[in-house]
This record gives structure tokens, C-alpha cells and sequence, in this order.
């Protein structure tokens, strides 16, 4: 053994050689294990995506296919889906319209969101004040509180105030600048948590008062953090349905949500194919949006919940 | 450590709250006193909004009335409803056509899907916005209107409605506790069987007659056709009805009567569970563990019901229209079957139009419902988005026009050609009807999954009916 490994090292070209072939070894493991990863990743990213391609399909096919057939490619393909997802109601609403209500109200939503929960969360992750702990369990038991318990004195509330069926949404936008999202307040405080205070420390030693530190120095180095609070509202209010069917009077004021169940009608039966087209149209903007963000979004949720 | 407040480096730290603190106790409090005045000023618009335009549409309406010689004011009513696309765009066109009827008044819709609408409807009635007219469920005289005072007598505008369309019978059912009318009862419904009369024909028999009949179709299903072929199929709801048939033809009473109170006994109602028993025993319906593993809610989604492996359903005389369209190619075997030997039906108000009882405008409301429910145009306009009217000049008027389906109209005339029996509301209460945890459910899901006998089952359905009934 030491001769030959003597011998192999003595030329440089035997050298090269053996380094040669050790690489082609290397690639080929490597080779092998990409494609047993990635014959795995596509099985198993073939059975998540399958609803959605299904979904795609199914909008081209009748009831009776879309219940009969697991097949994604429609037999008998047909276009009436879309063709009514355009139709309006009585010239009030289309869904067009309601897509452009779900942003004018949901876009609002996500800024004050944001605003109002990263000033909360800055304010328990770094300030002793008096009754910190008490407001601190306070809003971690309102993390627990379902949404149900609270509709009705809400909306008892919101009808004193008159903004139930306010043309500008007032009872789906104002909460939303009273930190009322307690799990983006508690997600903010466990990643500011993280960021060492050293440097708003200098930043307090170079004159900056606590509002400058927190634009400055806490927001840029959060941003992670912030755009996924902004995606996950962003996607929630959108998805919002009773909110919008208790607050939202006025057809020509529907959203997406509402606007989507407006033909679903389970005594009298209706076409799938409609509801899934509108459903599909519905949801672009939205995956557009989780697309763009996705870099930061990933890396959000995931420094938020690491905890050394 | 590091990182929680008062942990290491406290010196430094607590240098900077220091220095930090009082200009960020101004900050905070600007801030919470600016949002505070927000929050005033914008309530405080939003409730002026709406005093002022509520005071517009009031001196709108008092300044037109004494310049026109209308026998109404000008006005804006509110209506809504639930329902599906059909619904929506009829009705939408019977109120324009009202409007047109009526210049001055204004009727302000909204409409929605039946998923969550009761819940906001439910909001409504409690902080006492509801609209002036509504669609209402049979039994929201029960659940909201208890003490009548949130539905109108309709008797007080019985000289804008012509109430004489309808029977006592159906009026006297939608009464409040304290005897007035709280809604209309635009339509009745009640179940039958529909047959694929394919099926039938495969296995060699005759559309069935009566429940011996019923009962004897199931060997031969399985013997001609196979396991998986079955002449009927029955969710837990469905089994509660058809139980219910089964013993009012056997006791002769309705289940629950007008007085609320249970007319069964506990031995009875056993007699009827066992009977439920013996359709699944004898192979005339499947199991619920069976149904249960399609994984459908309702049978026109379901691809056994569709390539007809089983041969009939118990459903509403006006689901007709679903299934047909479920079915595509084969719904011309899609039959109403009639009336069962050996059951006896009930037929329940299957929705109302009530008024508010706040509104400001009984009479313009009232109108409304009478151009939607007797006016020729407005019924025409309407159809049979509601089922077949009970109203009866609504019904010559479709009828003569040709606008009702005559699979409608027999599943409709099998109905009431059965000579129903009187249903109470309380047969759906949220005790009884709904998901595990309701009487029908517990009851008859565990005796199909064997879980429990048929006298535990009737135990459970006894006590539930007992504990809502007086």
C-alpha cells in the first residue's frame, strides 16, 4: 500500500490524475444525490401543487365532471366558468370592483397594522414602564382570544360609533391602528429580542431620542420581521370574510371574499366552475405579492422564532 | 441574556432609559392623545353622518308627501336576502321594477350567501339594525322575535297586503307569541324521495310503492347489482325526517305539536329508530361510515349518486333543480317519486318575508312585499326563486305563464297531495340539528358506525326532545 501510494504521488501527472478521478467520483455522488433530492422534491411538491393544478383544471369542467373525475384535465372543457365570473350583479358589483374594494380597504389595514404594532412592540421589548408586566400578560391573553367571543360587542360598538356599513370601512381599517394584532406584537418583540442593544445604545450616545432610534436603527434592522407581519395581514384581511359580511352593507361596497360566496348557494345547487374562476382571479394579486416578498418573508418567520 | 431588559450591562442600559425616558413619556402621551382625538373625531363623524343623513331622508320624505297626492311617502327602504346567482338577479329585478312602480321610493338591497348570514342577521336584531323588509328563516320567529317585538304584525298592514292569498293555516303558522303574523310564508316544502329510475330498471324492479317495497329492494340490489349499489342513500338529518314520517303514520300525531309539546314516547320513538336500523340491515341504505368515506356533504357533489350506484334520495321538493343539474346527460332518470305506504309526511314554512318592526315606513314596506308576492309583474319577476308560492295569485300567475318546471311542480304537488302534517320548528333546533354534539347526529352517526343500540339511540333522541319541549 505505501508503494503504490508512493508511486501515485511521484509524478505530478499521476497526481492530477488522481485528483481528477477523485473529483469524477465526487461529481457523480454528488450527481446521484441531487437526483434522488430532486426526484423526491417533485413527488412530493407534485402532491402540494396537485390541489392547486386540480383547482386550475376543474374551472374548465362542469359539475358533473369536476365531482366524477380526479383527473386535473378536463374531458369536456368549457368556458362558461369565466365567462359568468364576469357577470355583475344588477350593475352593482363584478368582480373587478370587489377586488378593487378588498385592496381599499385591506392596503390601509396592513400599513396602520404595521405602524401601530412595531410602536407597540418597540415599546415592551424596550421600555420599563409601570405596569409593564400587567399590559404585557394583558396582551399575551389576548393572543388566545378567539375572534368569535368578541364580534358581538364589537359590533355593538362599531354601531354606536355608525361604522357599520361605512363607505370607507372605518370598522374594518381603525382597529387596525390600536395594535389589535396581538401575535405581530408578540412575533416583533421575540425579534427585537434578538437585536443586540448596542447599537441604539450609541445611536442614544450620538443624540438620538427614542423615536429616532426606533426609525433609524430598530426598523431597518426588523424589516424581516415587519414584512412578514405586512404579508400575513396582507393575506388575513384579504381572506377576511365575516368581518367584511357583518360590517359591509352595500353591494357595490362587497369584497373579493363575499363576492366569491355570492353564488354559493348549497339549497339550489350552483356551478363550481364559477366560483372556483372567481376564487382563481381572486387570489393573482395575492400570490403575485407573496412572490415578490417571499426572500424576506422566509427569512421573517424564521429569525422570529429562533431563540438563543 | 443579553438581550432582556435588566439582564447584563445594566449601567449602560440604564443610561439610555434614562436619558430616554422623559422625552418618550411626551412622546407616548402625544401620541395616545392625538389617537384619542382620532378616534373622537372619527366617531364623532361617523355618527353625525348618519343622524344627518337619517334626518335627510325623513324631511325628504315628509316634504314630498304633502306635494304629491301618492298614497305614499318618499322614501328609502332597506331589504335583504340570502340566496344563490339565480336569486339574486330576480329579485334584484322584481325591486327595480318595484321602483319603478313607485317612484320616491328607494330600496336599498343587500344580499348575500345563506354561510355566516344568520350570524350577522343575528348582530343585527340585537343592536336593532335590521332592515326595514327581510328574508327570514321559519324559525327566527322563535330565536329573535320571542317577544314579538322585533317583527311587524303584518295584521297592521294587511290593508296594503292582501294577506286573503294565503290560508289561515299558513299565516297562523307564522305567529308570534303574542298572536300577530311576523312574517309571510312565501313558500312550503316538504320531503319526498327522488328515484334514478335507470337503476330501478337494472336491478329488475318496479319504482317502489311503499316502505315494503323499500324494504324488499334491498336484497335484490345487492343481489343483481352488487355491495355498492343501494336504492336510497341518507345523511343523519335526512334519517330524523324519515323517521319522523314513519312514526307519525304509525302514532298518527305530529311528532312535536303546536303546543310544543312531545307527543312520543320513549318506546316509540324506538319503534322508529328500530325502523331506520332495519333500512340499513335489510341493505336499502348504506352506512354512514360507508357515505362517510366519500367525503361529500351533500349527494349532488357525490360520484356514487351521480353514476348512479345509489338509486335515490329523501330531499326538499324544491332541490329538485340541483340535483338535475348534477347530473348532467342522466338526469332524464331522475324522477319524483310518490307518496311511501306507510309514511306520513309534514311540510314546513320553507322561508318568510318579514318587516321590521322599528321601521319608519310599514307602509312602503309593506308595499314592497305585496308588489314582490301578489303584483303579477312582481311575481313574474320573482319566480320560482323561492319555490312554488303559496301565495295563490302568485301561483295562477306562474302557472299560467309556464314559469314553473313540472319536475317543480310534481315534487311540489307530491308534497301537499300527501296531506302534511304540521311541523314545528323546534324539530331543527340547534340542539337536535347540527354536528357532533346535536341529538340526530349523536344519535343515528353512532348507531350506524355500531357504536350504541337502538334503544340507547332512542334514549338520546328522547331526552334531547324532551329537554326542548314543555
Amino acid at each position: 500500500m505505501a508503494k503504490v501510494n508512493a508511486s501515485v504521488a511521484e509524478t505530478p501527472e499521476e497526481i492530477k490524475r488522481i485528483s481528477e478521478q477523485q473529483h469524477r467520483i465526487l461529481v457523480r455522488n454528488q450527481r446521484i444525490s441531487a437526483t434522488i433530492r430532486y426526484i423526491v422534491l417533485i413527488v412530493v411538491g407534485f402532491f402540494m401543487v396537485y390541489p392547486l393544478i386540480w383547482m386550475v383544471g376543474a374551472t374548465f369542467k362542469t359539475n358533473n365532471e369536476i365531482f366524477t373525475t380526479l383527473n386535473p384535465i378536463p374531458m369536456h372543457p368549457t368556458t362558461k366558468g369565466y365567462v359568468d365570473a364576469m357577470k355583475s350583479y344588477g350593475g352593482n358589483i363584478n368582480i373587478w370592483r370587489s377586488m378593487l374594494n378588498t385592496y381599499s380597504y385591506v392596503i390601509p389595514e396592513v400599513i396602520l397594522t404595521v405602524i401601530s404594532s412595531t410602536l407597540t412592540a418597540y415599546g415592551f421589548a424596550r421600555f420599563k414602564f409601570k405596569g409593564h408586566d400587567i399590559f404585557f400578560t394583558l396582551m399575551m391573553a389576548m393572543l388566545f382570544l378567539p375572534q368569535v367571543v368578541l364580534n358581538v360587542p364589537q359590533y355593538l360598538l362599531y354601531n354606536k360609533f355608525g361604522w357599520v356599513d361605512s363607505p370607507l370601512y372605518l370598522a374594518l381599517i381603525v382597529p387596525a391602528a390600536f395594535a389589535t394584532e396581538t401575535y405581530f406584537i408578540f412575533m416583533l418583540i421575540q425579534f427585537l429580542r434578538n437585536i443586540p442593544k448596542d447599537m441604539e445604545e450609541a445611536a442614544a450616545i450620538d443624540g438620538c431620542n427614542a423615536m429616532q432610534t426606533l426609525l433609524k436603527i430598530i426598523v431597518p434592522m426588523l424589516m424581516p420581521a415587519i414584512v412578514s407581519c405586512a404579508l400575513f395581514k396582507f393575506m388575513w384581511g384579504s381572506n377576511n370574510f365575516l368581518g367584511p359580511l357583518l360590517y359591509v352593507k352595500t353591494p357595490a361596497k362587497y369584497p373579493a371574499t363575499i363576492f366569491v360566496k355570492l353564488s354559493m348557494d348549497s339549497d339550489s345547487g350552483f356551478n363550481w366552475n364559477r366560483v372556483l374562476a372567481t376564487s382563481l382571479i381572486s387570489i393573482i394579486p395575492n400570490i403575485c405579492v407573496f412572490f415578490a416578498a417571499q426572500n424576506q418573508f422566509v427569512d421573517g418567520i424564521s429569525a422570529g422564532g429562533v431563540k438563543g | 441574556m443579553q438581550s432582556v431588559p435588566g439582564g447584563g450591562g445594566e449601567i449602560v442600559s440604564g443610561k439610555f432609559f434614562n436619558g430616554g425616558i422623559y422625552p418618550m413619556k411626551k412622546k407616548v402621551l402625544s401620541i395616545i392623545l392625538v389617537s384619542a382625538m382620532a378616534a373622537g373625531v372619527l366617531a364623532g363623524c361617523g355618527s353625525s353622518a348618519s343622524t344627518s343623513s337619517s334626518s335627510k331622508s325623513s324631511s325628504a320624505s315628509s316634504g314630498s308627501a304633502s306635494s304629491s297626492g301618492k298614497d305614499y311617502e318618499d322614501c328609502t327602504i332597506k331589504f335583504d336576502w340570502w340566496g344563490g346567482d339565480t336569486r339574486h338577479e330576480a329579485t334584484q329585478n322584481a325591486v327595480k321594477a318595484f321602483e319603478e312602480k313607485y317612484p320616491g321610493i328607494k330600496v336599498d338591497v343587500n344580499f348575500g350567501a345563506w354561510t355566516d348570514w344568520e350570524t350577522a342577521k343575528a348582530m343585527e336584531y340585537q343592536s336593532g339594525t335590521n332592515p326595514d323588509v327581510q328574508q327570514t328563516n321559519f324559525d327566527w320567529i322563535g330565536k329573535y322575535d320571542a317577544d314579538g317585538s322585533t317583527y311587524l304584525d303584518l295584521n297592521t298592514v294587511s290593508d296594503t297586503i292582501d294577506l286573503t292569498q294565503w290560508t289561515d293555516d299558513e299565516l297562523n303558522m307564522c305567529k308570534d307569541s303574542k298572536g300577530g303574523i311576523a312574517g309571510i310564508p312565501v313558500a312550503n316544502t316538504g320531503r319526498l324521495f327522488y328515484w334514478n329510475k335507470a337503476t330501478w330498471e337494472k336491478a329488475g324492479l318496479d319504482l317502489p310503492k311503499s316502505v315494503d317495497d323499500l324494504l324488499a329492494a334491498g336484497p335484490v340490489f345487492k343481489e343483481k347489482l352488487g355491495d355498492d349499489y343501494y336504492p336510497l342513500v341518507v345523511g343523519s338529518y335526512d334519517r330524523a325526517i324519515l323517521m319522523t314520517y314513519y312514526l307519525q303514520k304509525e302514532v298518527g300525531t305530529p311528532i312535536i305539536d303546536e303546543n310544543n309539546k312531545l307527543t312520543y314516547s320513549q318506546d316509540q320513538i324506538k319503534q322508529g329508530v328500530d325502523f331506520i336500523q332495519k333500512l340499513e340491515d335489510n341493505h336499502v341504505i348504506p352506512t354512514i361510515e360507508y357515505t362517510d368515506g366519500e367525503g361529500v356533504d351533500s349527494m349532488d357533489k357525490s360520484a356514487r349518486f351521480i353514476d348512479g350506484h345509489y338509486a335515490g334520495i329523501f330531499e326538499w321538493d324544491t332541490a329538485a333543480p340541483k340535483y338535475v343539474a348534477a347530473l348532467g346527460d342522466a338526469a332524464s332518470d331522475f324522477v319524483v317519486g310518490g307518496e311511501l305506504d306507510g309514511l306520513q309526511s309534514y311540510s314546513k314554512v320553507s322561508l318568510m318575508f318579514s318587516i321590521s318592526a322599528k321601521t319608519k315606513h310599514p307602509h312602503e314596506s309593506a308595499l314592497l312585499l305585496n308588489y314582490l308576492l301578489n303584483d303579477p309583474d312582481g311575481v313574474k319577476a320573482m319566480g320560482t326563486e323561492r319555490g312554488i308560492p303559496n301565495s295563490q295569485t302568485a301561483y295562477d300567475t306562474l302557472n299560467s305563464a309556464g314559469a314553473i318546471d313540472q319536475m317543480s311542480i310534481d315534487a311540489h304537488n307530491a308534497v301537499s297531495d300527501s296531506n302534511p302534517f304540521y311541523w314545528n320548528p323546534l324539530f331543527d333546533d340547534a340542539t337536535m340539528k347540527g354536528d357532533s354534539g346535536t341529538a340526530y347526529y349523536d344519535a343515528f352517526v353512532n348507531l350506524s358506525y355500531k357504536k350504541i343500540d337502538t334503544a340507547k339511540a332512542a334514549e338520546t333522541l328522547y331526552n334531547a326532545y324532551a329537554a326542548i319541549c314543555s
